[in-house]
């Protein structure tokens, strides 16, 4: 980056993505060859593209490009509205409807897949 | 800390299908970075979110003007736990003026592992409270410092004030394996937990 951009002037003045289901663990990968027509896509936009070639979570992508988080998940909220980057949800929210309060019980098998996970890793 | 933002980004493997997360909290300098590091794959990276005057509260009591964002770091670290699923850790600040970030760290958080050092106790009890207060699943871990004082589980759990079904774990969130207990520890009570709550 060659100098600090305030926040919302990245976003053109927005603070909130147009999607609101993106976590800092979201998975995003840019979309090959993806057409976003007459989009306008600023510097911020060129560089999530770039980077994410290859799968990064939203968090990463913000460390990597030294953003605000708030503002990758706007930035990548309209690649994904154009097409140009796919968006793998937290594991979670596969397992649940995102409605779902935090305190409701957590899927049993999800569980076991981390656990099991990590006793082969230690 | 140092951290790992400028290197060349560790991708995660394609088949990747999804991520969970667990959130690693505490007072300030209990070693949440530590224990991140420790069991991440990857160099702890350093990202960072702002919070607005609003969220400012308490702490802005000194009439200072012009200053409406607080920018708050988040140190986090990685692990892929399988071919189709990966597992970020986030450092995440356990003082009360960050409460304001909290509902978005911790939406869809499978939990919250409080690292508490018992040399200065009082310290976490704030973090604990917004635990309960949050519903977020937690476990206790004890970060052993060379001059940490045993104390029993009893007496822990009385000075922190923790209901039953809350873990106690102790670790030097320095040495891996001992990390790994604590999160391995904290995942098996997860699903004990879930497991128990399917029964009729």
């Amino acid at each position: 980056m060659s100098g600090p951009v305030r926040p919302y002037v990245i976003t053109g003045g927005r603070s909130r993505p147009s999607r609101n289901v993106l976590a800092l663990e979201s998975l995003v990968s840019t979309v090959p060859g993806a057409d976003t027509g007459e989009a306008e896509l600023n510097r911020e936009h060129q560089r999530i593209l770039a980077l994410c070639g290859r799968l990064l979570a939203i968090a990463e992508i913000a460390a990597h490009l030294h953003l605000p988080l708030s503002v990758v998940k706007v930035l990548v909220g309209d690649l994904w509205d154009l097409g140009a980057v796919q968006v793998l949800p937290p594991a979670t929210a596969v397992h649940r409807p995102p409605d779902v309060p935090q305190a409701e019980r957590l899927p049993t098998s999800l569980l076991e897949e981390v656990l099991v996970g990590l006793r082969q890793l230690r | 800390m140092a951290s790992a933002n400028s290197a060349e980004p560790s991708y995660l493997p394609s088949t990747v299908q999804g991520a969970v997360k667990v959130l690693v909290t505490g007072p300030f300098g209990v070693g949440k970075t530590t224990l991140v590091g420790s069991l991440s794959e990857i160099a702890p990276l350093r990202t960072e979110e702002t919070m607005t005057a609003a969220g400012v509260g308490i702490d802005d009591l000194t009439g200072r003007t012009g200053k409406t964002t607080t920018t708050v770091a988040l140190d986090f670290g990685r692990i892929t736990l399988n071919p189709q699923l990966a597992l970020y850790l986030f450092g995440t600040p356990g003082q009360q003026r960050f409460w304001p970030l909290w509902e978005d760290l911790s939406r869809g958080a499978l939990g919250a592992i409080a690292l508490v050092d018992t040399r200065r106790i009082g310290e976490s009890f704030d973090v604990l409270g917004q635990l309960e207060e949050q519903g977020i699943p937690f476990a206790v871990a004890v970060n052993v410092f060379p001059d940490t004082v045993h104390h029993s589980e009893q007496e822990l759990r009385d000075a922190l004030d923790l209901l039953p079904d809350v873990p106690i774990l102790h670790c030097d969130a320095r040495d891996r394996q001992a990390a790994y207990d604590v999160l391995i520890d904290f995942v098996a009570h997860l699903h004990a937990t879930a497991v128990l709550e399917l029964q009729p």
